[in-house]
Formats: C-alpha cells, structure tokens, sequence
C-alpha cells in the first residue's frame, strides 16, 4: 500500500505597524492591530473557512478514509482566538473527526533553536499546551518553522519524547535517493522522518495556476496518474504544503477547489492508495534508511537552506539583537514583557528583511507588509530599540552597580534563569491524535 | 547595423569644461558609443587638446584653428577633469531669471559668434544669442558633412537639431538630461520649455536619462510613450577603485556626518533637508549636517539654519573642489539628496561609490538605478528623518545597503546606455 500523508502549515504572524523613531522610549505597542485583522479575515474568507468545509465534507464522504495533518503555529492560533473565533471552530471540528492529525512546533513560529534551546523547548510546550486547551488533541509529531532541520536538532526533538518530525526531502542530501519512504537520523533509529516530496507539493502548491507551467493546467486524472505511477515503488508519499494554497496563494477561479473536491476519490480509486498521517506512517512503517543532515536545511526558496532569514546583516544583527535579549526579559519575568518579546522572535520579521530577490521582485515581497526589506528592518529595530528602554527600565530597582553586577552574575550563570528544567518539559510520548 | 554609423552629435559640455550632469554624461556616453559608431560632435566650446577615438570634434570658438590640429593628441580621461558637479556657481542657468530676447531671426556675423562662443560662461544672460548661434553655425558646417543621424543633448541645441532635420530630412533624436520643469517648476511654460517641447515634437526617438523623466515628459510635454526610450546614465567607474572610506576623526568617535551635496537650488529641495535635520536633531543630538555647494537659494537657507537655531548642527562647507568634495565624501556617514525632481542624480553613485549609505528623493533617476537605497517623497521629510536615524544607528541597514549597492554598481555602465542607444540608431536607419 501506498500512504499519501498531507500536511498543512497554517500561520499568521503578528505583523509591526511602521514604527517610527519618534516612538522609541514614548510608546510601546508595536503591533498592526488593524492589518493583522484584515488579513487574518481576508485569508478566513478566503481560504481557511472555506477549505476546512471543504476537507470536513471530504472526510465524512469517505467515511474516514481521508486523512489529514495541520501544523498551526501557536501565533495563528492566538489571533484565531483574538480575531475569528469562528476560524478557531471550524477547526476543531475538522479535530473532532479523529481524522486529523495537529503537529507540534515552536509556538511563536521561531528560529529559536538557532540561539537558545531552552527558548525552543519553552516555545514547544507552550504551543503543546495552547493545542491541548483550543483542540482537544495532543500533538505528537514534530515540525519545526519552515522545516528548518539538521541532525542535531532532531536529537533534541527526540529526547523530548516525539516520536518523528517532517523535513523537506533535500536532494543534496537525498543524493538520488527516493524521499518516498521513512527516514531515520544517524544514531537514533527510533525517530522517525517524514520527507517532503518536494516535486509533487510544489506541483500543487506553486505551479497549479501557472499558465507558463508546461503540465498547466493540473487536472485531477493527470495529477492522480503521477502518484499511481509510484504505485509498488513508494510507500508514502509526503504532500506539505502552506494552508493557504488553497484559495490564497491559488485563488478559487484557479479551479483549486474543484482539484481538491475531486482529489481523494481519484487517489482512492487505485486499490493500492490510501491516505495516512504522520504518527500513523512512522507506527505502520519502518525506517528504510538513514537522512544524514549535519547542516541546516529548510524548505525555503530555492536555496533550501536558512538564507531567507539570515542572509544578510540586517537579519543577523537583527536576530542576535533580539535573543541577545533572553536573560534580562527572564530575569524580570514579566508575562506581559516575555509575550512581546517572544512574538518578536516570528521567522516572518527577518523573512520580510530579506534582499535575496529584491531588485527583481517576487514571493518575499508578494508576502511582505512594508515598502522594502530595508523599511521592514528600520521598524523591527525602532520597536527593539524601546523594547530594550523598558527592559532596563524593569530590571530589578537597585543602583546602576549592583544592576551590573547581576548582569555580570547572569553572563557568568552564576544565578541560574528562571526556567524549568527539561526534563520537566518532556511531554508524554505515546498519546495520538 | 552592417556597417558603422555616421553620428552627428550636437552637445553644448563637454570635459573638461562643464559645470553640471551635462558634459560627464556626454562625454561617457560618447565614448561607448564610438566603440561603434562614427561621431562628428560639434560644441559650442572645445578645449585645446582634447581628442577621443573615432570622434571628430568640432568646437565653434576654434574653428578657424583647422581639425587636423585635434587629432593624434593624447586621449583625455577624467581624471584630467577639475570640476564636479556641485561646484560650479554658473550653472545652468534658471532661465526665469533672464529677460530673453527674441533670436529666432537673428543673424550673426563670424565675429559675433565667435566673442559668443569664447564667452567665459557657457550659458550667462546671452544664452539665447547662443543657442541661435549655434543653430546657425551648425548648420553651415553640417551641410557639408555627411551623416545618418542627428543626436542632440538637451534644449540649447535643440534649435540647431530641428532645423537641420528640416534641411537634410535626416531622422533626430533628442537626448534628455534634465527639463525646464525639473530646473524651474513642474508647471513652468516659458521660452525653454517651448524649445524643449518643439525639439521634442520634431525628433524621432528621445532618450531621457530616467523612466522618471520619461514619465514627466508624457506628463508635461504631452509627448507620446511610444517614442520615447529611457537611456539610463553610465558614471565615471575609475573614480570607484580610487579611495577608500577615510577614518572617522577620533576626537568625536560617535558624533555621526550626514552630506548633502549638490547646488543649493529650489530643485535640488535643500529646505526639505533642513526640516529632516530638525527632526532628527530632535531626537538625537550628536549628528552634524553639511551642506556642500553653492547655489540661489544659499542666502535664504542661511537665513532658515539661523532661525530655526540650527547653526552649529547644519554646517554650509560652500564650494568645494574634488579634492574636497572627495574628503568630505570619506567622512561621511550618511548620504541624503532629497532633490524636487532630478532626472538622474549622479552625485548619488559617486557617494555610493565611497561606501556610503543613501537617502533619495523617489522624484530621481538614480532611485530607479539603486535599489538598495533608501527612498521617500522629497516632501516626505518624517520618513527622511526615521531613515537617517536608522543608518546612523543600525549598522546593520548600512551594511547591507552599501554591500548590495557594491556589488550592484557595475550594472550601471556607459557600456549598457549605449547599446540601448545603438538600437535606437539601427531601428531608424532600418525604417529610412
């Protein structure tokens, strides 16, 4: 048999208004509430209310034999809650199915595992927990922002106690070979890896509606016949892409939704195709081989590699600026304070800073709120700049010396931050959807 | 094309005698485009030796003083050149200023032309007696030249243009450097601007040095789009491997230098520099502003630092030769031009040329050229004022803007502007 496994990113971040710096030091809330509401509606209206009642009617027409995978980052989820609580119940209906799978990630949809790996594990859990209590459903697969992967970083992962994450199927390291089955990692046979068919998710997800696209345009039939030429050979086939391919990224007059309508029925018409989700894959199968990754790899661009975030000097001083941050905002341990802080960490602020492709113009500016890289970055420093007056302004009321001096203990790590260990942060691996 | 074509070129500067955008961009684009053509360049005023390659100069003040004495001299490189751009207090002129006569039937002897063309000033209050010369004399000595096409530079010698594509039925093209409605006002309507848009009318193909230009034509000079080609500038590229950024002078390690550099003309929006300074001064004291060049205007933004008490943070270096222009370049931080209207801008690649971080006015043609810089409305002196803040803080930004620009620098050549300019060429001769 062959297992189609689908899986979803949905994520919104929340978007700095222009920060100006006048502002610095005068006024300290930095989100665009207005635009992040309009396009949290614009993207409900047109892709997530509509394509969840497309998938809850897929499900109970095959009677539970279409399955699928979400990976909502806890940001999304937050602004569901604050925005669209209507967004919010539609997916927990589609949870209620038992038909769909949610994976874990980093709640702020972060790179935090590049600077701190107790950040990480914070983010982990508290996304953990904001599935728990908004879907009912304890995750048990992992995903990281962007699919953002190396070996070490799967042994984190590991040790936490999931039993297998998703990547992208990197030819660099594929070298030739088929991303159609399970992966390990060196070293630990126990995980298991899930890699992105990159060739068939991109068909769907980048090249539907492009009438340059030789194969344009992708009926049903001929994109079913491509997966059953697989028939015998693969033993899954992992389909990932953004939420928002559907009637966002491909708009409804592209015939998205009448692909997807007919999509399940022409897999499932080959008696060797079913559809699987992750944690069901990695029990069913076994891992054929191992997926040796000792640099970081993404599913990002064409590059696949962390170059939309950290490319340029902007992102990186940007980026270092802000983790630079962690131990005074945990020292203050201030709810309000850490929250504004760990939304700065989204992945999206420095993807908008990103000058890869800026003179030609293209998807980082298509996804981009600011005039140019170079507006976004000037906001997200201006709003860092008074993020860092309040934080020295919060530190613990003693003269300046004996502050310094607990910074200086804090650098030396003699006064440990407040977080809890990790063993503590260990979910109970076991429990499915 | 199969064989190369004849060009007579009409210019009024030329290196080393020029005072703005003028001559250096004629002078580059001439001698890309001598690579594969054949030019005759007839100017008003020709320096004692000077000479370039397969370019026949004719300069009207010597012409008594026969051809032959040109050729063979040594090839002249701008590095032989004295002036820059923000130096020169008789520039172009604003033509508001002068009560013009009309010259449209005038006739000068050899002798009036002469004491014309050797004027001191190449534009001055005579510039109408001038131009009328020119066309006059240019049309004598081009009858018995033989060429395919006429390539006119900017409105003084527009009349000479027009009127020798009505005797020879030659096809013209008119370059466009900068326009009335850049130099005075967008809605000036006088004697220049009905030149312009006569020598526009008549030409067959113009090469405005910006799309920015290109779209004020339309807007303007109610010229069609169709004929209109925008010819981006090249810059003078030996300036670049020169010099590197010089130290920051010690005694003041944090105290950062923001340049304005460029006449001190309505167009050229120093008043909307002063307000950005106010702004930013606001908020963040240790910033030094200068203002290098001359112009109009200089009196009344003295006048405007002083009451707004900004007299010891806006600092007025007034003229200043290469040599100085290119010091004050390597301590400068920031680079603002919040120009009106600027067709092209070239004072903006040589800061970017030095490492330096730019503001531009989006109303420039150098705006279109340099992506990795930072742009806003002229009028927008808010934003100017959080751009320069964020260069002056966040290296980052400057980094990667002066990296990007770098490495984007070589794909703004004189090289690229003439082949654009070669296939305007082979269009009108393959119709004619």
């Amino acid at each position: 048999m062959t297992s189609i496994c689908f899986y979803f990113q949905v994520h919104q971040p929340f978007r700095l208004k222009p920060y100006h710096f006048t502002e610095i030091g005068e006024q300290h809330f930095y989100e665009d509430y207005q635009k992040n509401k309009d396009i949290l509606d614009k993207v409900a209206t047109k892709c997530y209310l509509p394509t969840n009642q497309k998938m809850l009617e897929l499900i109970r027409q095959h009677k539970g034999k279409f399955r699928i995978s979400y990976s909502i980052s806890g940001v999304a989820l937050e602004q569901f809650e604050q925005f669209r609580p209507d967004v919010l119940a539609s997916f927990k209906e589609l949870a209620d199915t038992g038909c769909v799978e949610f994976l874990s990630e980093t709640h702020f949809h972060s790179l935090s595992y590049l600077f701190s790996k107790d950040e990480f594990h914070r983010q982990i859990m508290k996304h953990y927990w904001t599935v728990r209590r908004l879907l009912g459903v304890t995750p048990s697969v992992f995903r990281n922002t962007e699919l953002i992967f190396n070996n070490e970083l799967a042994k984190t992962v590991a040790e936490m106690g999931f039993k297998g994450m998703v990547a992208e199927g990197v030819d660099r390291i594929l070298e030739g070979r088929t991303p159609n089955h399970v992966y390990n990692t060196p070293g630990n046979s126990e995980f298991g890896l899930l890699l992105k068919n990159y060739k068939l998710s991109d068909d769907i997800a980048f090249r539907f509606s492009n009438p340059a696209w030789e194969e344009h345009p992708l009926t049903v039939t001929k994109y079913a016949s491509w997966l059953h030429s697989h028939a015998g050979e693969a033993e899954i086939i992992n389909l990932f892409m953004d939420y928002e391919t559907f009637g966002e990224h491909q708009w409804e007059d592209s015939g998205i939704f009448e692909f997807l309508q007919h999509l399940p029925e022409a897999i499932m018409s080959h008696p060797d195709f079913q559809f699987r989700t992750p944690s069901e894959i990695l029990t069913a199968y076994p891992a054929r081989d191992s997926y040796d990754a000792p640099y970081f790899t993404s599913w990002a661009d064409t590059e696949r590699d962390l170059s939309a975030w950290m490319e340029n000097k902007m992102q990186q001083h940007a980026m270092h600026r802000v983790y630079g941050l962690e131990k005074e905002i945990k020292l203050i341990n201030d709810p309000d304070l850490l929250n504004v802080w760990s939304r700065l960490q989204t992945s999206d602020h420095f993807y908008y800073m990103s000058t890869k492709y800026w003179s030609d113009g293209d998807v980082h500016k298509y996804f981009s709120p600011y005039e140019s890289p170079y507006d976004a970055h000037i906001y997200y420093m201006n709003v860092l700049s008074d993020l860092e007056k309040t934080i020295q302004k919060s530190l613990p009321p003693c003269r300046i010396s004996k502050r310094k001096a607990i910074k200086a203990k804090i650098r030396a790590k003699e006064i440990p931050v407040k977080m809890k260990s990790r063993n503590k942060l260990r979910i109970s691996s076991g429990l499915t959807v | 094309m199969n064989q190369r074509p004849k060009i007579l070129t009409l210019g009024w500067e030329f290196p080393p005698l020029y005072t703005g955008g003028l001559g250096p961009a004629c002078y580059g684009l001439s001698k890309a485009l001598s690579q594969h053509a054949d030019l005759t360049i007839i100017l008003p005023r020709l320096a004692p030796s000077f000479s370039m390659k397969n370019v026949q100069f004719i300069g009207l003040n010597r012409k008594t003083a026969a051809r032959s004495q040109w050729k063979n001299k040594k090839q002249a490189s701008f590095s032989s050149v004295e002036a820059v751009p923000s130096e020169l207090q008789s520039s172009y002129p604003i033509h508001n200023q002068y009560n013009f006569k009309d010259t449209d039937d005038s006739f000068f002897t050899r002798e009036e032309s002469f004491q014309l063309f050797n004027e001191e000033n190449i534009y001055g209050p005579s510039i109408m007696e001038k131009v009328a010369a020119y066309r006059q004399n240019v049309c004598s000595i081009a009858a018995h030249k033989s060429f395919d096409i006429i390539h006119a530079h900017d409105w003084i010698t527009y009349p000479a243009a027009v009127q020798l594509k009505k005797i020879t039925g030659k096809p013209l093209v008119v370059h466009v450097h900068s326009l009335e409605t850049d130099r005075v006002h967008a809605l000036s309507r006088n004697k220049v601007y009905e030149i312009e848009k006569k020598g526009m009318e008549a030409a067959d193909y113009i090469l405005p040095v910006s799309e920015y230009t290109k779209s004020n034509i339309i807007q303007h000079y109610r010229i069609k789009a169709e004929k209109i080609v925008a010819v981006y500038n090249g810059y003078d590229q030996e300036f670049q491997t020169a010099n590197t950024r010089a130290k920051k002078n010690s005694a003041t390690p944090t105290s950062k230098n923001v340049l304005f550099l460029g006449r001190i003309t309505a167009q050229k929006g120093p008043e909307y520099l002063v307000e950005t300074a106010k702004k930013l001064l606001a908020k963040k004291s240790d910033v030094t502003f200068y203002i290098a060049g001359t112009g109009d205007m200089q009196t009344h933004l003295e006048w405007l630092v002083q009451k707004e008490k900004l007299e010891n943070k806006i600092i007025f270096t007034g003229f200043l030769d290469k040599a100085g222009v290119k010091k004050m370049l390597s301590m400068t931080d920031a680079y603002i031009m919040p120009s009106v209207s600027e067709p092209f801008g070239l004072s903006a690649l040589e800061a970017a040329q030095y490492n330096i971080p730019c503001v531009l006015s989006k109303q420039s043609g150098a705006a279109e050229v340099m992506p990795h810089t930072l742009q806003s409305d002229y009028w927008d002196t808010d934003k100017m004022a959080d751009y320069l803040y964020a260069l002056l803080h966040y290296s980052g930004l400057s980094e990667t803007l002066t990296e990007k620009t770098s490495a984007h620098l070589p794909h703004i050549n004189w090289e690229i502007s003439a082949k654009k300019v070669l296939d305007v060429y082979s269009s009108l001769l393959s119709t004619n």
